[in-house]
């Protein structure tokens, strides 16, 4: 990369001069902040793209600075127990909210102060690319977490790129907890609707749904304020595309497009779920959050969302929900879901990638695995924990289906920054009946070729 | 700002060149702390974000210099497009229906001075103290499924009319625009109400010997004397319904579809999650020059009128 540096140079050249023409014209602005205001300029020369070979933490005290988003107290209790066993390495965590870590990640990440580790978020893959992330594949053979992490999760991270210091894939994020989306059903309300066991193909699970409306109940809750609808039309999307294409479309391989006869017709069954009035009313004007709390008051029969809601559902429900992954075609079919992982990455500008490194592994031990599935994720290393109950056990053993068939596909706004917008307010239509499945389709390949436009 | 005034004539005319020349200059020094700060803090900014609207910035890495590009799509995109229209919807609902509301309110309780105005006037002014993003929270509440609205319009029997109001096609620009009457309807009657009191009150005695009911009163003695008030309140409701941002943030996000997008918002997501600096500054830029514009005509009206 250290190559592409002179000709990024060169093209600097040209808005420089009309830069000092503007500035001239202002005849405000100091001569001195001209380069500061060239937009970039300032931006650091990031540090080596990839860590070292050696994985040996050198025997000093250390201090690591962790910025993450999700579930603050299960990072508490992983820098706790990993502190105990590197009585020399400190791990100051800083916790921001969502969206203020993603809003802030690229200024975080590019500045002097970037944090050591960082929790992976959409956009990191840019900052891999500017090299501001390092390349952790060298520490994927030398940890061999090949073997103690799903690969599917691992392949979520190399940003489809190969590794320039092993060849192999890239890896830019090592993950702790694992997360999916699918159905959780209200077995009571279930029960009253006819509906016996969860559905086998997706053609019962719409028999189901017409059953909960002729009963006089909403059939599917759905949070499409915020990011329900997407995960509602992802899921079925995951059974009409080959996931082999969507991969490609979501990690920006050439010539991948959405715009193809699966998609429509996932797009088409949101539609027409919408027109059968399967879901509840105010679907794009309530919060995924708020379409949890409706269902745990019994609102509706059926929910689309993810793992990260089953504890506050086992909690509220108690013995009363169960969860399912979207079901395919037929009973046979693999089982495919959308997720990805809180996991993280490491700053290119850290002193320590060794102590970062030994940090990463130690997500991958059993005794990790235990912290992260008491606070609600699903441990990379799933026979390490305690078998869960409940509610909590529906969704982890879908998630070892969905794995056992390589089927977890990752979020569809992973494809590009602007995709989340895109995909939000294009359900929203969708649900409301209010577009063309192939202008909605349309409007996200804009997005997509946009953001892969080179 | 000349401090020779107070000198007597005779001394002016020998001494007074230089001194008033000085006396010019010491009065820019009176309005250079306030010009410094306002120069770091508004015009630059300004200058800066008109600058960063010729590149095609991530916000990260080196800038590309696009000229006029991001213009163009500002004007040539359907979506940008369409939030210019809902921001101008949203005049009516952020200025217009509260400037209505605020002359009859006024023009009811200056008539009579009655006891307890002083609560009146907080009651209204209330909804200016609270934060747009508190106010937005407590509007999403009271829209939502089992909110207030949907409860009021059951109990007297409208149960057809309810609905989700933010997450409805029709409804959703309408809800939200009624938050913003809300919110301004009672900074204009505070405006107007102030204004009523400069009006001498024996103008009002006068009508009402020559006989003008209420209505004749308020058309004719206390309409013109708000010209000032009304100009100002115009401009503030206007410049708030265009570059309006909180309240649709936190009640729709925009959605749903594009229906309540508006191009505070717009600006807002490109620069920080679009990772679009250039487009995002583009479109403030013609943002803040359709809000001059308009307030402007706003201006001019006001005063070719007097």
């Amino acid at each position: 990369m250290g190559t592409d540096r002179p000709p990024g140079r060169a093209r600097r050249a040209r808005p420089r001069r009309r830069a000092a023409a503007a500035c001239a014209a202002a005849a405000l602005l100091p001569l001195a902040a001209c380069d500061a205001l060239t937009p970039g300029s300032a931006a650091e020369a990031p540090g080596p793209r990839s860590v070292p070979s050696r994985t040996a933490v050198p025997d000093e005290d250390i201090t690591l600075r962790l910025q993450f988003a999700d579930a603050p107290l299960m990072v508490d209790a992983l820098i706790a127990a990993f502190e105990e066993e590197h009585p020399r390495i400190t791990i100051e965590p800083q916790y921001k909210t969502f969206s203020d870590y993603v809003k802030n990640l690229k200024l975080t990440m590019t500045s002097d102060s970037a944090p050591d580790i960082a929790q992976f978020a959409v956009g990191m893959t840019d900052l891999a690319e500017d090299g501001h992330v390092l390349d952790l594949a060298p520490y994927r053979e030398a940890y061999g977490w090949d073997a103690s992490i799903p690969p599917v999760s691992l392949d979520q991270l190399t940003a489809g790129r190969a590794s320039e210091s092993t060849g192999g894939r890239a890896l830019f994020g090592v993950p702790a907890g694992l997360s999916m989306t699918g159905i959780y059903y209200n077995k009571e309300l279930a029960a009253r609707a006819g509906i016996e066991q969860p559905p086998r193909t997706l053609a019962e699970f719409e028999d189901q749904l017409a059953a909960a409306e002729e009963a006089g109940l909403t059939p599917l809750g759905v949070g499409a304020l915020d990011s329900g609808g997407l995960h509602l039309w992802a899921a079925l999307l995951n059974h009409t595309m080959s996931t082999d294409d969507y991969w490609d479309w979501v990690n920006g391989t050439e010539g991948a497009t959405i715009e193809t006869p699966q998609a429509m017709a996932a797009s088409e069954r949101v539609i027409e779920w919408g027109r059968l009035g399967y879901y509840n009313d105010s679907a794009n004007g309530t919060g995924q959050v708020d379409s949890t709390a409706q269902f745990t008051r019994g609102d509706s029969v059926f929910l689309i969302n993810g793992n990260w809601a089953a504890g506050q559902l086992a909690t509220a429900m108690g013995d009363n929900v169960g969860f399912f992954p979207m079901p395919g075609g037929h009973p046979a079919d693999p089982v495919v879901a959308s997720g990805f992982s809180v996991s993280y990455a490491v700053s290119s500008r850290t002193e320590h990638p060794e102590a970062a490194g030994a940090f990463l592994d130690f997500l991958t031990t059993p005794e990790a695995g235990r912290i992260i599935s008491d606070n609600g994720f699903l441990p990379t290393n799933a026979e390490a924990a305690e078998p869960p109950r409940g509610v909590l056990a529906d969704v982890a053993e879908g998630h070892r289906l969905a794995v056992a068939d390589d089927g977890i596909t990752t979020f569809p706004d992973f494809a590009a920054p602007a995709m989340l917008d895109a995909l939000r307010s294009g359900v929203q239509k969708l649900i409301a009946g209010r577009v063309e499945p192939a202008d909605y389709l349309d409007a996200l390949q804009d997005v997509w070729d946009e953001q892969h436009a080179e | 700002m000349s401090s020779t005034p107070s000198r007597p004539a005779a001394d002016r005319r020998t001494a007074s060149r230089p001194a008033r020349r000085r006396g010019r200059w010491r009065g820019y020094l009176y309005v250079l702390p306030a010009l410094a700060v306002y120069l770091a803090f508004a015009v630059l900014p300004a200058l800066h974000t008109a600058y960063l609207s010729l590149f095609e910035w991530d916000g990260v890495t080196l800038g590309r210099w696009v000229g006029l590009d991001n213009y163009r799509e500002v004007f040539g995109d359907a979506v940008l497009r369409r939030s210019v229209l809902n921001a101008l919807t949203l005049v009516v609902f952020f200025s217009f229906l509260p400037i209505l509301l605020g002359l009859v309110t006024a023009g009811l309780l200056a008539r009579y001075r009655r006891p307890g105005m002083a609560a009146y006037r907080f009651l209204f002014m209330l909804p200016q103290v609270v934060p747009l993003v508190a106010v937005g929270v407590t509007w999403r509440w009271l829209y939502g499924d089992d909110g207030l609205v949907n409860q009021a319009l059951r109990t007297v029997g409208l149960d057809g009319v309810t609905r989700a109001w933010l997450g409805d096609f029709d409804a959703a620009l309408i809800a939200v625009g009624l938050v913003g009457t809300w919110v301004l309807s009672g900074l204009c009657m505070m405006l107007f109400l102030s204004g009523v009191q400069k009006v001498d009150p024996s103008l009002y005695e006068a009508a009402r010997l020559d006989g003008a009911g209420p209505v004749r009163e308020f058309v004719s003695v206390t309409l013109p004397h708000l010209r000032g008030e009304l100009a100002v309140a115009m401009t503030v409701t206007m410049v708030a319904a265009l570059a309006s941002f909180d309240i649709v943030y936190v009640t729709t996000n925009g959605g749903p579809g594009e229906q309540t997008t508006v191009p505070g918002l717009l600006v807002y997501r490109l620069a920080f999650s679009d990772g679009k600096v250039g487009l995002a500054s583009a479109l403030a830029v013609v943002l803040a020059c359709l809000i001059l514009v308009l307030v402007f005509v706003v201006n001019r009206l006001s005063r070719s009128e007097e």
